[in-house]
This record gives C-alpha cells, sequence and structure tokens, in this order.
C-alpha cells in the first residue's frame, strides 16, 4: 500500500438488486494527482465515485478516502471533499452569491464568496439569478461551489459533459490551475482528450469492472494498435515500387499518389528509413505526420467498444 | 487493512474560514431561514397562496355571511380564511416544494454536503411560519377595522394553536414529499388529503349545514379540528387547556410528521420508495383517526353548533 495514497479501495463492489454494477474493483489515488475515471455511459464510474463520497453505500470490499470510511463516516468526509456532480441544480431564484454563501455555511471550513467568483470569472453575474445564467456559468457556478469549503480533494464528474468547446477549454484551465496547487482531483469523463491533457492516471472502467490503468503514456504503449505516419511528397508515387520497410504493417498510396500512408509499431525506425529512401530518391517532402494510438484506441482495443457507446 | 495518508488534509490545508461545531451549526439554520424567506419572496406562487388566494376567499366570505352585519360571522369567516392558508401552507409549501426540489435535483446538490436532512426541514418549519404570520396579523386587522370584530381575547391561545396547526400541517406535507416516489405521485396525495379537508372540515362549507353522516366523517378529518379549535379560541373565548385533544393531536401530528419526514427524508429522484411506505400517512394521521373515532363511539361531536346553527 502506498503511504501516499489519500484514496484507497479494495476489492470494491456495488449491487443494484440482481445488477453488479461494480465488480470487485481496486486503486489509489496519491495526493496531489489528478486520477481519471474513464469509460463509457453505464460502465460503473459514476456509482464508484459516489461510493467514495459517501452519497452510496457500498455491497462489498473496502475504501477509505482521507483516512475516514466513506459509509460510517460521511459526514467528517463531506466536510472535506469538494464535489461538483453530473446532474445538479439550483433554486431558480437564488443569486449566485447567495448560494456560494448558503453552501459555505454547511462545511466548517469555508473561503469568501467574492474570491470564489472572482477566480470562477462570475464576479460580474454576482447578483444574477441562477435561471438567467448560461450552461458554461452554471458550471463555473457549480465549480466555485466545489471549491467552497477549500477542499484537498475534489471529486468532478463529467464536468465538461455538453459543455461547448470554449467553456470545456475554460474548466481544462481550472482543473490544471488545481492541479498546480496540489490538490488531488478524481475526474470522471469519457471525453478523451480531457482524460489526456488533464489526468496523472487513469484507470479504464468497463462493465463494472477496471480494464487498464496507468499514466496515459504507459496505456498508450500497452497498446498493439500501430502509429499511423502520413507523407506527402511534391510529385506522385508508384505504389508498384515502394520497398518493404522495416515494421511498416501497411502501406497505401492515396489520391494523386503524393499521399503516402505507413502503418508501423515502431515508427521512429520506419520513418527514418522512409526519409532515407525519399532522400536517396532525390523526392522532395511536403508534410509529415505521425499519429500515436490515442486512449480511445486504447479503449476499443480493450473493450470492444467506443467510449461514447 | 486499507491505510491512506490521513494527516494530509491538516498538514497541507491553507488558508480559510474555520468555525466550531456549534457556530458552523447555527449559521447553517440561519442561512437555510435567509434564504428560504429570499426564495419565497421571490416566487409569485408563494405570495397568491399565503397572502392573496386566502384574502380573495376571505373578502367572498365575508360578503356571503354579511359579515359587516354580524362580527360574529366575521370571526367565522376569519377561520375559514386562516384555515385555507393553513392548509395551503403545509401541504402545498412544503408537501409539493420539498417534491420540486427532489425533481428538479436540487436536494442532490445538497446532498454532497454534510448537511442533515434536520436543518433543512427545521428551516422550512421556521420559514412557513415566518411567512405565514403576518397573513394572520393582517386578517385580524381587516377583521377589526372593516366589519368591527372584536380584537380576540386570548390572542397568545390563537397564535399558538395556529402555530402548533400550521406545523403540524406541514409535517403532513412534508410526509407526502417523503412517501411519493414522483411528483405526479405526490400531487394526487396532496389533492386526496387537501379536498377532503377544504370541503368536510367546516373550512369553506358551514359544517353544521352538513348531514349527521358527514358530520362523523368529518371528525376524522385533522382540518376539522383546526377549524374548529380556533373557533373555540375566538367564539367561545376557550384557552388551549379547553381544547387539549385537539391541541395534543395536532402536536403528536407535527412530532411523527416531523420523525418520519427526516427518517424518510430523500435527496435524489432516483431513490425510490417502497409503494407500502404511503403507510406512514396513516400513522402521521393516527390521532386523528383515533379522535374520530372516539367522537363517534361516545355519540360526541366535535361539530358545535355556531351561529348558522343557531
Amino acid at each position: 500500500m502506498n503511504a501516499e495514497a489519500i484514496i484507497a479501495v479494495e476489492a470494491l463492489r456495488k449491487s443494484y438488486d440482481k445488477v453488479e454494477a461494480v465488480k470487485g474493483i481496486d486503486f489509489q489515488v496519491r495526493a496531489g494527482e489528478v486520477f481519471g475515471i474513464l469509460g463509457p455511459n453505464g460502465a460503473g464510474k459514476t456509482t464508484t465515485v459516489e461510493i467514495l463520497e459517501g452519497l452510496r453505500p457500498r455491497s462489498g470490499g473496502e475504501a477509505r478516502v482521507l483516512g475516514y470510511d466513506p459509509e460510517r463516516q460521511k459526514q467528517q468526509l463531506k466536510d472535506r471533499i469538494g464535489v461538483c456532480l453530473q446532474a445538479t441544480n439550483l433554486p431558480a431564484k437564488i443569486r449566485a452569491q447567495e448560494a456560494l454563501d448558503l453552501f459555505g455555511s454547511f462545511y466548517s471550513r469555508s473561503i469568501s464568496s467574492e474570491k470564489l467568483l472572482k477566480r470562477l470569472q462570475l464576479w460580474e453575474k454576482r447578483n444574477a439569478y441562477y435561471e438567467t445564467l448560461s450552461g458554461g456559468q452554471k458550471q463555473r457556478l457549480a465549480l466555485a461551489l466545489s471549491l467552497v469549503n477549500d477542499p484537498q480533494l475534489l471529486f468532478l464528474d463529467e464536468p465538461t459533459t455538453g459543455l461547448d468547446p470554449q467553456i470545456r477549454l475554460e474548466i481544462h484551465g481550472l482543473i490544471e490551475e488545481l492541479k498546480a496547487e496540489v490538490r488531488t482531483v478524481v475526474l470522471t469523463t469519457h471525453y478523451i482528450e480531457e482524460a489526456e491533457r488533464l489526468c496523472d492516471r487513469v484507470a479504464i472502467m468497463d462493465e463494472g469492472r477496471i480494464v487498464a490503468m496507468g499514466t496515459p503514456r504507459e496505456l498508450q504503449q500497452k497498446s498493439r494498435e500501430q502509429s499511423r505516419i502520413q507523407i506527402v511528397t511534391a510529385t506522385p508515387l508508384d505504389p508498384n515500387q515502394l520497398p518493404q520497410w522495416p515494421d511498416a504493417m501497411q502501406t497505401t498510396v492515396d489520391g494523386d499518389g503524393r499521399s503516402l500512408t505507413v502503418y508501423s509499431a515502431r515508427p521512429a525506425r520506419t520513418l527514418f528509413e522512409i526519409m532515407k529512401w525519399l532522400d536517396q530518391k532525390g523526392m522532395q517532402l511536403e508534410d509529415v505526420h505521425l499519429k500515436k494510438p490515442t486512449l480511445e484506441d486504447v479503449f476499443v482495443e480493450l473493450t470492444g467498444k467506443k467510449l461514447r457507446d | 487493512m486499507l491505510r491512506v495518508q490521513e494527516d494530509f488534509v491538516e498538514e497541507n490545508a491553507p488558508g480559510g474560514l474555520e468555525r466550531s461545531d456549534k457556530n458552523k451549526s447555527m449559521k447553517t439554520y440561519l442561512s437555510l431561514i435567509a434564504i428560504d424567506l429570499k426564495l419565497a419572496a421571490r416566487q409569485r406562487i408563494v405570495i397568491f397562496f399565503n397572502y392573496l388566494f386566502p384574502l380573495i376567499v376571505f373578502f367572498i366570505f365575508a360578503a356571503v355571511f354579511r359579515a359587516r352585519q354580524d362580527p360574529a360571522a366575521m370571526t367565522y369567516v376569519l377561520t375559514m380564511s386562516v384555515s385555507l392558508g393553513v392548509l395551503g401552507n403545509g401541504l402545498f409549501g412544503a408537501g409539493i416544494r420539498t417534491l420540486q426540489e427532489r425533481e428538479l435535483n436540487i436536494l442532490r446538490r445538497y446532498k454532497v454536503t454534510p448537511i442533515t436532512p434536520v436543518p433543512i426541514l427545521v428551516a422550512s418549519m421556521i420559514t412557513g411560519w415566518c411567512i405565514f404570520i403576518p397573513y394572520i396579523l393582517l386578517v385580524i386587522c381587516l377583521a377589526h377595522f372593516i366589519y368591527h370584530m372584536p380584537w380576540p381575547a386570548q390572542f397568545g391561545s390563537l397564535l399558538v394553536f395556529i402555530t402548533i396547526g400550521l406545523i403540524a400541517f406541514r409535517a403532513i406535507g412534508l410526509v407526502i414529499a417523503s412517501v411519493a416516489n414522483t411528483m405526479q405521485e405526490g400531487t394526487i396525495l396532496v389533492q386526496l388529503c387537501y379536498f377532503p379537508m377544504l370541503f368536510l372540515s367546516g373550512a369553506t362549507v358551514p359544517a353544521e349545514f352538513f348531514p349527521r353522516i358527514v358530520q362523523i366523517i368529518s371528525n376524522f378529518i385533522p382540518a376539522t379540528y383546526l377549524v374548529f379549535g380556533m373557533r373555540g379560541i375566538m367564539l367561545r373565548q376557550q384557552g388551549l387547556a379547553d381544547d387539549w385533544r385537539s391541541v395534543v393531536a395536532l402536536v403528536i401530528t407535527a412530532l411523527v410528521g416531523l420523525t418520519v419526514g427526516t427518517k424518510l427524508f430523500r435527496w435524489e429522484k432516483e431513490e425510490k420508495i417502497r409503494k407500502s411506505a404511503k403507510l406512514w400517512i396513516a400513522a402521521v394521521l393516527l390521532p386523528f383517526l383515533l379522535l374520530g373515532g372516539y367522537q363517534a363511539l361516545t355519540g360526541h361531536n366535535v361539530i358545535r353548533p355556531g351561529i348558522f346553527g343557531k
């Protein structure tokens, strides 16, 4: 067991009647890391997180969060953590600042609503009713509420789902700020780019089980998927005269014959050989792209499903 | 055994305002009451059901019962109007509002905080009372200055009795909200309680006009004890002790209702409750079922002749 872990989960299970939503999972989250839980709808990620937040009892296994048992010491735990739920609402006629002041009063520690409103760029909207805020402003307010007790551990459940790209980028920036402040963040998402950009480690869940866990880079490296090398030349290539480059699995020439696509398990070596061959042939290079397997590729490979299934 | 870094929070917590448990608890209650009052004042429907609707009923009944010519008739009208307000405030104000907040995922946001149902329910009770008391003072003033009704001799008893009634009916509303799984189900349950109480308690139609069998049925309805308890205080200058059975029944209902409401409180619409849980409504109404049974067996009747009976 890692001494730095502030969340530790062992053989965690959760059943609803005859349906087993979480089937004995183990993981730890270290202080100061952003830990992502990736999975399609129904994978069990929200159930897992809600057990750790003290919102649902577990059916089996053990869980400790900040030293507390989330089932038996839920009030103490809730006082220490920040939670941004997937689907939540506030009264239509509550003002943004009133909401922060109200929720701040529930905790034994709170930071000023003014500071939070300014940080989340909601100061101008402090007197606006909740019903008049845009989707992005409501989500920023939800994040401000999750920070109202100055928590060291935050659970963000799909915080950017349904938001436009601009707002998503703003929220990504905020999560990066939280990470810089050495706060621990547990982030559930089904956006691959979010996990790749923000998470130090990722657990991929499917049908109640963790099917892979590690840093995004480690997971990508585990993939049997090949990298794709795409090259555009100034003059057309003759598909019948292409050599067999080392480690190249599949080679195609598209369109007008100037676009070459090669799949390789060892892209650096293959790319070097292609460049050498082009140079020997005296051909001009116009463009080159190398695309590594993404977490999505890893996920599809492990589960046979797409993340947004 | 799982071990985690337990001292992390204490060591690394950056600056923030720390509160003792007592201060936190007090601040939670005060904040909830303050926000509930603000939200109520911003909602037209709350103003309508707590002030306008009972006031409209007040003036209509005053005209129908020719209250200008008879101050006693005005007392009658006043109890009708206040009873309607108590029923609306309790069943709709507490019951339907709690259901709405659960359906809209508002209570789900509260669930992730360290708060328990108790401050939410207590704040709801106090807010309901704060909203309703000005209405009582308003109609008593209107009754006195426009219709020449004498000031109530037992004003303290009247306020205490109405307060107990208000808490009891808000508790019934909260229990309905707790046992209903959907808004639709909750609305049906509220209507099933509201309309019999409206028409069979004497709150709208003078109960002295009811046939004997309806009067017996009326003895089983909680609102009957509210209406006639108020009339006893205003018309016969009774104190709380004179109508102790009604007072005790309302107090038991309030206590049982609050306990059941807290026990069965649900934060999320996904948390369904068994259909058999609806029997808790009967448990809350049990004091009145017993009182009604007692009245029927002994041949007593809570409905005593008022001015119309005479």
